[in-house]
């Protein structure tokens, strides 16, 4: 070993691989996607209850290619949680359930957040990856969730 | 964007291990390059991704190749 390097990824991309960073992530930790577009006049299972919103500090989704309103709804276990792009271009995160307090609720949208920016790190590792000419030849997910990679140029 | 290793047959020595963290933080670390070339793959790898939060150095990236080929002469010489 001889340099030690730690990054803190700052989510900046378009609206389709923010999409796809979230469908991939929640996926892997049991979310169901229940719409994948919607529209402000349109609803989809509005839940009552408590609700949670929290904007991921280090996001920028580009406006290009964004429908105004366009969100991506997953549910699990009657929480239900929307992914969308705010005014400031960062990326918004709404959750909502019954049965669970509003820093419960928080603390999910944490944890979700956390899952997406992972998967937006891991596809950026890959990619640049392969403009590296490098290739994977070890990788693993530790029990909690955490991936490691090895990699030697070809 | 793209680094370039130029230092032919010892491409295949260069490895590196990647961890990302549940919360995405990333931590790349270096294997058997010697010098300040070890931090140019580590940061071309990871460039663009977000901003550095730690950077540590070991004994080996104060290590040149020329130091490693006096080692290993020396050791040559005492087998």
């Amino acid at each position: 070993m001889s340099t030690v390097l730690v990054v803190a990824p700052i989510v900046i991309a378009n609206w389709s691989v923010i999409s796809a960073a979230v469908i991939a992530g929640v996926g892997s930790v049991g979310y169901a996607v229940v719409s994948g577009v919607e529209t402000p006049g349109r609803t989809t299972n509005r839940q009552v209850g408590n609700r949670a919103e929290i904007e991921v500090e280090n996001s920028e989704i580009l406006a290009t290619g964004v429908i105004p309103g366009q969100e991506i709804v997953v549910q699990k276990d009657g929480v239900t949680v929307r992914f969308s792009r705010d005014r400031q271009g960062a990326l918004k995160v709404c959750v909502e359930g019954e049965g669970l307090s509003k820093s419960q609720l928080k603390q999910v949208g944490e944890d979700l957040i956390g899952v997406v920016t992972q998967q937006y790190a891991y596809h950026r590792i890959m990619t640049e990856m392969k403009n590296q000419n490098m290739t994977v030849v070890h990788e693993e997910v530790d029990a909690d969730r955490t991936v490691r990679i090895r990699v030697k140029n070809i | 964007m793209r680094c370039v290793f130029s230092k032919g047959n010892k491409m295949s020595q260069r490895e590196l291990e990647i961890e990302i963290a549940p919360d995405g933080k990333v931590t790349v670390r270096t294997i058997g390059i010697k010098g300040k070339e070890c931090l140019d793959v580590a940061q071309a790898l990871i460039q663009g991704i977000g901003t550095e939060e730690h950077r540590e150095m070991t004994t080996e990236f104060y290590e040149s190749e020329h130091d490693v080929t006096q080692h290993q002469n020396l050791h040559d010489r005492y087998q």
